[in-house]
C-alpha cells in the first residue's frame, strides 16, 4: 500500500504543476471586513462638556465577542444633542462609514429604544423624503436610575415609511448599552 | 439495421412483440442488450440467445431503443398494430461516432439500483430548474431556498454527498452550499438517470448517497440537418423560457457532426395564494456547442459550455439577527415584503457564471479493446449580495477552477463477461475576493486507480469495482498579512459489489453493497461566518475526518410487460463520523446582535428507507401508476433523528390517451401528491418553528401533437397547484419566512425540424 501510495503521489506531482495558479498562495486578509465594528455616540449640552461612548468589535462579527461597550453617564433633565458615528476600524485605523449611510439615508433609520429609565428621544435630522434618520437626535431623561439603550440601526431599502417602528426592516446594528442617569 | 416480421392476430392490448439482436459485424447473439420501450418506459435486457419479447402491448406508434455494452445503439420509430417480430443487427461501436449515452451506461455497473426519468415527465418539465424535474424520481426529494433555488436530495442526503455528472464531466462548483443550486441547464439533456447509493465508482468515491447522470443525446450519424425549438411560459411568476437547437453532420465531410444549443430564462416575483414574494426574480442565460469528429478506430467529441444566471433572494427572508428572525416568525405574513410583481432583481442577491471545456476521445485497439480519454476544464464564479450597501462589492466571491482527466481502458464485451480499469485525477484551485471571508483559499488535488468487473454466470449477473483515492487539500491563509498555509492527506479504498438474479422471465431480484467515503470539505473544516439566510453563525472544525458510508441495497422488480410494472427497493446506508452541522452554545455576540451558533461535528448516521412504484395500463386509454418513499434517518451516537430529512411521501396519479383527428398521442394526467408533516425530528436540536403540516398537491397535464402539414408541434399545457393550496415545505429553508407558490398555469410547446 505505500508503494502505491508512492507512486500515486509522484503522478499527482507531477499533474499538479500543470494546473497551479498563483493566486492561490496570496489570499486576501480575512480580517478585512467592510463591515461595521465601532459605533460612537456623542453627546454635547449647550454650555457643557462633549462626552463620547464607544463600542468596539476588534475582530469582527463572530470570534470574540465586542471588545469595548461603553456605559452611558448622563444627568436627569438635561438636553442632549446626540449623534452617531459608525466605523470600520482594522489595525487601529477607523473608516468613517457615517457619510454613507447618510447619503443612504432613504433605506436606513436609527432607533433607541431605552429600558428601566425614561428617555424622551427626537431624531433631528431628515432623508431625501423627509424621513428621519437618527444620526442626529435631542435626548433628555427624566429621572435618576440605571438601565440600557438599545441601539438599532435597521435596514429597509424600499421599506421606509414617515413612522416605522423598530421592526421594519433587518437589522445592520443591534446592541444595548448599559445607561447610568445621575 | 432492423429485420421485422408481422403476422395478422390483431388484439388490441394483446400484442406480442419479440426478436432477437446480434451483432452485425458477426451475427453473434447479443445478451445483455437492452431493448427499451421509450413511450412505455419498459426495458428488457436479452438472454444468452439474443431472446427479448414483450407481451400485452397495446397498437400505437413507440420508439423501440436498443442499447448494448459494445456497440451502437439503434433508435427505430415504429408503428405497431399486430403481433410482431423484429430482429435488430447492432453495428459495431468503431465504425460510428459513440453515443454519449451509451458511453455514461459503461460507466455505471449494471448491478445499480437506477431510475432514469421518461420521456413524458421530460416533456412535462420542459423549462423548470434541474432540482424540480428530479424530484419526479421516486426517493428523490429538493432541498429548496425559497421558490428559485433547488437542490436534489437522494435517500435524504444532498450536495457534496451526491454526483451530479454533466455530459461525462462530475460538476465542480460551490455544492457545498445549501443555497448553491448546480449549475446545469436541463435543455442540454435528453436523458436524466439516477443512481441511488454509492455506485459511480470512475466519477468519484465520495458520491455516498447516489450520482445522477445528465446526458445529451448522441449527435447525428446520419448527414443531414435537425433544428428544435422549445418555449414555456409559467404564469405565477410570469417566466418565459426559449430554448434553441441546431444539429448537422455536413454531406461533405460525414466524419464530422456538431451541435449548437442555447437557452435563456427569465422570470419574476413568485406569488403565493395570499401575497406576492418580492425578489424572487431570476434570469438565465447559458449556450453550449459540440463538434465531434468520427474516423475509423478513433473518435473524439470536443464540448463548451456556459451557465449563467442571476437569482434574487427573497426579501423578507433576508434577516439581521435573531430578532428579525423571531419578528419574522411570528408574522403568518412576511412584514418585510413588497407586495407586487416585478422582474428586478435586486440586492439580496446571486450571480453565478459557470464555464465547462472537455475533450473526450476514444481508441479501439486492434483486438477491439478500447481507450477512453476524458479531459475537462471548469470555472466557476459565484458572487452573492447581501442586502448591505456599505461596498458595492459582492460579500461572497468564490471562484473555482477544477482540472479532470480521466484515462481509462476497457476490453471488448464477452459472454463471460467484460473488465475495465482506469486512473483519473483532479487539481482544483478556489480563491475568495469578497468583502468577507466565509472559507478560505484552496487548493485540492485528487488521484485515483479504479477497476471494474462484470460476470454472467446462469441466471446471475455479477459485477463489482474498486477504487483507490489520493487526496491533498493545502489551504492558504492571510491574517493582518500573515500568510500561511496547512495541508491535509486523505487516503482510501471504496468497492461496490452487486448481483441480479432471474426468479423469472419477469422478475428480477437486484442486489447492491458499496462501501464509499468522502474527505472533508473546505467548508466542513475552515468556514467561519455569517450565514445571512438562516440568521446563524457557522464554524468548521479543521481537525473532522473522512465520511465513510457502507450502503446496502435490495431492489425487487416485477414487469408484465406493458400491462404491470411493480418496483419495491429497500437501502440501509451506514455512515460513520457523519459531518453534520449542529447548534452549539454560546450564541455569537456581534453589534449587529446576537446569532445562534452552529458548529460541524461528527457522529455516525443510519439512513434506511423504501422506495415503492407501480404501474398499471388498465386498457388502451388509461393507465395510472401509484410511488411512495419513506425514509428513517438517525443519529447513532444520540439516539435521535437527524435534521432536515425529506418526509415521507404518497403520489398517484392517472392519465388518459386518446387521439382524435387533430390531437395525436394526445394525454390528460390527473396527479395528486401527498407530503406527511416530518415528525422525525431531533429532540435535541431546538427549531423555531415546528416542522410544517402535510399538505396536498393536485396537478393536472394535458399534452399533445398537433399536426400541421408535414409539421409535427408538441404543446402543453399544465396546472401546477390546481387547488392554490396554501403551504409550508419542510424542506424549504424559507419555510420560516413565507408559504409556498401558488397555482401557475404553464403552457409549453416544442417543434422539432
Amino acid at each position: 500500500m505505500k508503494q502505491v501510495k508512492r507512486i500515486l503521489f509522484g503522478m499527482l506531482f507531477v499533474f499538479s504543476l500543470a494546473g497551479c495558479s498563483k493566486a492561490v498562495d496570496k489570499p486576501n486578509d480575512e480580517n478585512e471586513h467592510e463591515s461595521i465594528n465601532g459605533i460612537e455616540l456623542i453627546f454635547s449640552e449647550s454650555g457643557g462638556p462633549t462626552k463620547s461612548f464607544m463600542l468596539e468589535d476588534a475582530d469582527g462579527d463572530g470570534g470574540n465577542p465586542p471588545s469595548r461597550i461603553d456605559t452611558i453617564f448622563a444627568q436627569p433633565n438635561k438636553q442632549y444633542s446626540v449623534v452617531v458615528k459608525i466605523f470600520n476600524i482594522k489595525n487601529g485605523v477607523s473608516k468613517d462609514l457615517t457619510a454613507t449611510i447618510q447619503s443612504q439615508g432613504v433605506s436606513h433609520e436609527f432607533y433607541f429604544i431605552p429600558t428601566k429609565i425614561t428617555a424622551v428621544i427626537q431624531k433631528t435630522d431628515r432623508d431625501k423624503n423627509g424621513y428621519p434618520i437618527g444620526i442626529q437626535s435631542n435626548w433628555q431623561f427624566s429621572a435618576m436610575g440605571s438601565g440600557s439603550i438599545l441601539l438599532k440601526l435597521m435596514h429597509k431599502t424600499a421599506l421606509k415609511g414617515p413612522n416605522d417602528g423598530p421592526n421594519v426592516g433587518h437589522s445592520d446594528i443591534q446592541i444595548s448599552l448599559p445607561t447610568i442617569i445621575k | 439495421m432492423v429485420l421485422s416480421t408481422s403476422f395478422a392476430q390483431p388484439q388490441k392490448c394483446k400484442i406480442f412483440l419479440s426478436g432477437v439482436v446480434v451483432d452485425a459485424s458477426n451475427n453473434a447473439p447479443l445478451d445483455r442488450a437492452v431493448v427499451e420501450i421509450r413511450e412505455l418506459g419498459l426495458k428488457f435486457i436479452t438472454d444468452l440467445e439474443g431472446h427479448y419479447h414483450f407481451y400485452n402491448l397495446c397498437a400505437g406508434n413507440y420508439t423501440l431503443v436498443v442499447n448494448h455494452i459494445s456497440c451502437d445503439s439503434i433508435s427505430l420509430k415504429t408503428q405497431i398494430q399486430r403481433n410482431i417480430i423484429k430482429n435488430f443487427r447492432l453495428p459495431h461501436s468503431f465504425n460510428e461516432l459513440e453515443t454519449v449515452s451509451v458511453s455514461a451506461k459503461k460507466d455505471i455497473l449494471l448491478n445499480t439500483i437506477k431510475e432514469e426519468l421518461s420521456n413524458k415527465i421530460i416533456d412535462a418539465t420542459r423549462g423548470q430548474s434541474l432540482g424540480e424535474i428530479l424530484k419526479n424520481v421516486n426517493g428523490v426529494a429538493v432541498l429548496q431556498t425559497g421558490s428559485t433555488i433547488f437542490k436534489p436530495v437522494i435517500h435524504g442526503l444532498h450536495s457534496q454527498r451526491i454526483l451530479l455528472v454533466n455530459n461525462g464531466v462530475r460538476l465542480e462548483s460551490q455544492q457545498w452550499g445549501t443555497d448553491h443550486a448546480p449549475e446545469i441547464d436541463p435543455f442540454i439533456a435528453d436523458k436524466f438517470t439516477v443512481l441511488k447509493g454509492a455506485g459511480a465508482l470512475r466519477y468519484g468515491s465520495d458520491a455516498i448517497a447516489g450520482a445522477v447522470l445528465i446526458e445529451p443525446k448522441p449527435l447525428p450519424k446520419q448527414t443531414g440537418k435537425n433544428a428544435e425549438f422549445n418555449s414555456t411560459y409559467f404564469s405565477n411568476n410570469r417566466q418565459y423560457v426559449f430554448n434553441g437547437m441546431y444539429e448537422a453532420s455536413p454531406l461533405n465531410l460525414p466524419e464530422l457532426s456538431y451541435r449548437v444549443q442555447a437557452t435563456y430564462k427569465k422570470g419574476g416575483n413568485a406569488r403565493t395564494p395570499d401575497y406576492w414574494l418580492y425578489n424572487t426574480g431570476l434570469e438565465e442565460f447559458n449556450y453550449s456547442a459540440t463538434v465531434g469528429l468520427r474516423k475509423n478506430r478513433f473518435n473524439t467529441e470536443l464540448f463548451f459550455s456556459s451557465f449563467q444566471t442571476s437569482l434574487g433572494i427573497f426579501m423578507g427572508a433576508h434577516i439581521g439577527n435573531l430578532t428579525d428572525l423571531q419578528n419574522a416568525i411570528q408574522s403568518s405574513k412576511p412584514t418585510q415584503n413588497i407586495d407586487q410583481f416585478s422582474y428586478d432583481i435586486v440586492r439580496p442577491r446571486q450571480s453565478v457564471q459557470h464555464y465547462t471545456a472537455k475533450s473526450k476521445s476514444q481508441y479501439w485497439l486492434p483486438n477491439d479493446h478500447k481507450l477512453n480519454l476524458i479531459v475537462s476544464y471548469q470555472s466557476n464564479s459565484r458572487k452573492e449580495y447581501d442586502r448591505a450597501l456599505l461596498s458595492p462589492r459582492p460579500e461572497l466571491d468564490l471562484n473555482i477552477t477544477t482540472t479532470l482527466v480521466d484515462l481509462n481502458y476497457e476490453s471488448v464485451n464477452t459472454k463471460r463477461g467484460q473488465y475495465s480499469f482506469g486512473i483519473n485525477a483532479m487539481i482544483q484551485e478556489n480563491v475568495w475576493t469578497g468583502s468577507r471571508f466565509f472559507i478560505p483559499n484552496f487548493r485540492a488535488q485528487n488521484i485515483a486507480l479504479y477497476a471494474t468487473q462484470a460476470l454472467s454466470i446462469h441466471n446471475w449477473v455479477l459485477d463489482g469495482g474498486v477504487r483507490y483515492d489520493f487526496r491533498t487539500q493545502t489551504i492558504f491563509r492571510n491574517n493582518n498579512d500573515a500568510f500561511s498555509s496547512s495541508k491535509r492527506t486523505f487516503g482510501n479504498p471504496s468497492g461496490t459489489v452487486g448481483a441480479t438474479y432471474k426468479i423469472t422471465p419477469n422478475l428480477r431480484w437486484l442486489i447492491n453493497s458499496a462501501f464509499a467515503w468522502r474527505a472533508p470539505q473546505v467548508n466542513e473544516l475552515y468556514i467561519n461566518g455569517l450565514h445571512h439566510g438562516t440568521a446563524s453563525f457557522e464554524i468548521g472544525d479543521p481537525n473532522l475526518k473522512s465520511e465513510k458510508a457502507l450502503n446496502f441495497s435490495s431492489q425487487l422488480k416485477y414487469q408484465l410487460d406493458s400491462s404491470w410494472q411493480v418496483d419495491l427497493t429497500l437501502y440501509n446506508n451506514i455512515i460513520n463520523d457523519f459531518i453534520n452541522m449542529n447548534p452549539s452554545t454560546p450564541a455569537t455576540l456581534t453589534l449587529r446582535g446576537a446569532y445562534p451558533t452552529f458548529k460541524f461535528i461528527q457522529t455516525n448516521a443510519i439512513l434506511r428507507g423504501l422506495d415503492f412504484s407501480m404501474q398499471k395500463n388498465i386498457n388502451a386509454h388509461f393507465s395510472t401508476g401509484a410511488k411512495t418513499a419513506f425514509l428513517w434517518a438517525t443519529d447513532r451516537k444520540t439516539n435521535d433523528w437527524l435534521i432536515q430529512m425529506p418526509s415521507n411521501r404518497v403520489e398517484g396519479n392517472i392519465r388518459y390517451t386518446f387521439n382524435t383527428a387533430l390531437l395525436k398521442e394526445a394525454s390528460i394526467d390527473l396527479h395528486l401528491l401527498h407530503i406527511m408533516q416530518q415528525t422525525r425530528i431531533p429532540q435535541n436540536i431546538p427549531d423555531y418553528l415546528p416542522s410544517p403540516a402535510a399538505y396536498n398537491l393536485v396537478n393536472l397535464d394535458f399534452n399533445t401533437d398537433l399536426i400541421f402539414g408535414k409539421q409535427k408541434v408538441n404543446v402543453g399545457l399544465s396546472v401546477i397547484n390546481l387547488l392554490n393550496e396554501r403551504y409550508r415545505d419542510y424542506m424549504n429553508r424559507f419555510r420560516y419566512f413565507n408559504d409556498e407558490p401558488g397555482r401557475s398555469i404553464n403552457l409549453r410547446c416544442n417543434i422539432k425540424i
